[in-house]
């Protein structure tokens, strides 16, 4: 009788190791292969997400008055530099905007509709974090009703963040691109050097211990500096041409001397994400 | 007298209230949780389970369905917050069958309470980087997982557990 007993023990735990693999299996094939995830998933998100709201805006309005003390401390420097850059964001605004202008006039003469650089922004609030500390996941507000399919951009502040990894109806998953699993951060992106020219690559991982992207496999002999901007590419996919991702802290040789490896330093802090933009394409 | 008492709506309750607290937590304390290299991971799910296994085998006058409902919890966690479905949904009935077991062994309280919540926090997190590794979704080194993700994260749940331990109970009485 106890070998019976030890025996169906036995028998239930590799069932259910079986079982397990083959969900996990399951949907990580749903989550790389399909636009959204099954319709219960969803249903089930939208409602989770709906209660966890309620629990966000009391503990982010807690934390946003926290901050706000704490910063109150050092607001005067802070406003003396700033004061500084506004001039001079005024008159780069105002040159963009003739030169935006501008461009819409000319794409219409040559009847060009959509080019790789248009997109809408459409911008959410944070609900909550994914506790796990290889998923580097936040849940965002906004979903597919607002317009938001699988795998556009995100960004916060100045910079690239990640991109979209799964839609529901109220709410989305996006993927930061410090998460090092096969499918994340993943961008075309290219850098244009001090002489000029134009170096295409895709960005390949991310290294924890220095907090910079890496981009591998660059056999261009193009000579790439530190402080070069790294901005997407817009080639192959919903990303557009032209965000900003980060610059280059360093260039090296990769493990077998064949080509270029660049690290790459995030334009914005990407542990601390409050309210994001999703970069929206026209399909 | 499960059926009769408070518990019966107020330990699901607790139970989904500490599941979004979690992320509330790893949300909002984001910058010093998650400072690169090292990550610490909230449990506060766990914490409450482990707790309602504690103070059932401490009074020992009713049972709760904790494996059920560790389940359910794992399902929501599943779904919500990775979007892998299939690996807390097996972690917490085991956290819940580890605990059940140990609490057979040694009379729980305060301390041997924190012992137990050392090793299920340890189990929750071993195994969470088991199946990550195997369906590809880090590639953390075993050695690096133990320095920067199982340490950090045990000091932190066990921080939490002393905080929370006398808190939890109080509820757990006045809900009896």
């Amino acid at each position: 009788m106890q070998k019976f007993s030890f025996n169906r023990r036995l028998v239930i735990i590799i069932v259910c190791v079986i079982v397990s693999f083959a969900l996990m299996t399951v949907s990580v094939t749903i989550r790389n292969k399909k636009s959204t995830p099954p319709l219960i998933q969803q249903f089930g998100n939208d409602i989770v997400g709906f209660v966890d709201r309620v629990v966000a805006i009391p503990t982010n309005g807690l934390s946003g008055s926290v901050s706000s003390l704490s910063e109150l401390l050092n607001t005067y420097q802070e406003n003396q530099q700033l004061k500084k850059q506004v001039s001079e964001l005024a008159q780069t605004k105002v040159r963009d905007q003739t030169l935006a202008k501008e461009n819409k006039q000319l794409k219409k003469e040559i009847s060009l509709n959509n080019s790789l650089t248009d997109y809408s922004a459409v911008t959410a609030a944070v609900i909550t974090r994914t506790p796990s500390s290889w998923q580097n996941q936040v849940v965002i507000n906004k979903g597919s009703s607002a317009g938001i399919v699988k795998d556009m951009p995100v960004m916060s502040g100045s910079g690239l963040i990640g991109r979209v990894a799964e839609v529901n109806k109220t709410n989305s998953k996006v993927e930061l691109i410090t998460d090092n699993n096969d499918t994340a951060n993943r961008f075309a992106v290219q850098i244009t050097t001090k002489s000029g020219s134009t170096v295409n690559g895709v960005l390949s991982g991310y290294k924890s211990t220095t907090g910079q992207i890496t981009m591998n496999n660059i056999t261009t002999k193009a000579k790439i500096n530190k402080g070069d901007k790294v901005v997407t590419s817009g080639l192959g996919g919903v990303t557009p041409k032209g965000l900003y991702v980060g610059k280059v802290a360093k260039a090296s040789g990769d493990d077998y001397g064949l080509s270029t490896k660049l690290y790459i330093t995030p334009a914005t802090d990407l542990s601390d994400l409050n309210i994001v933009t999703v970069a929206v394409t026209k399909q | 007298m499960y059926r009769l008492s408070k518990l019966r709506f107020g330990f699901p309750v607790g139970l989904f209230l500490m599941l979004l607290i979690d992320g509330a937590i790893s949300q909002v304390f984001s910058v010093h949780m998650f400072r690169a290299p090292t990550a610490m991971v909230s449990h506060l799910v766990v914490l409450w389970l482990v707790c309602g296994a504690i103070f059932e085998a401490d009074s020992s006058a009713f049972e709760m369905p904790l494996a059920r409902w560790a389940a359910v919890a794992g399902v929501i966690f599943d779904l919500y917050y990775t979007g892998i479905f299939g690996i807390y949904i097996f972690i917490f009935p085991v956290v819940i069958y580890l605990t059940r077991l140990m609490v057979a062994y040694i009379r729980p309280n305060f301390l041997s309470g924190l012992l137990i919540y050392f090793i299920d926090i340890t189990v929750v997190e071993a195994l969470g980087y088991v199946a990550s590794r195997a369906i590809h979704l880090n590639d953390m080194a075993g050695s690096t997982f133990l320095v920067n993700t199982l340490g950090p994260t045990l000091a932190f749940n066990l921080a939490m557990f002393v905080l929370l331990y006398f808190p939890i109970r109080w509820v757990y009485n006045w809900l009896k």
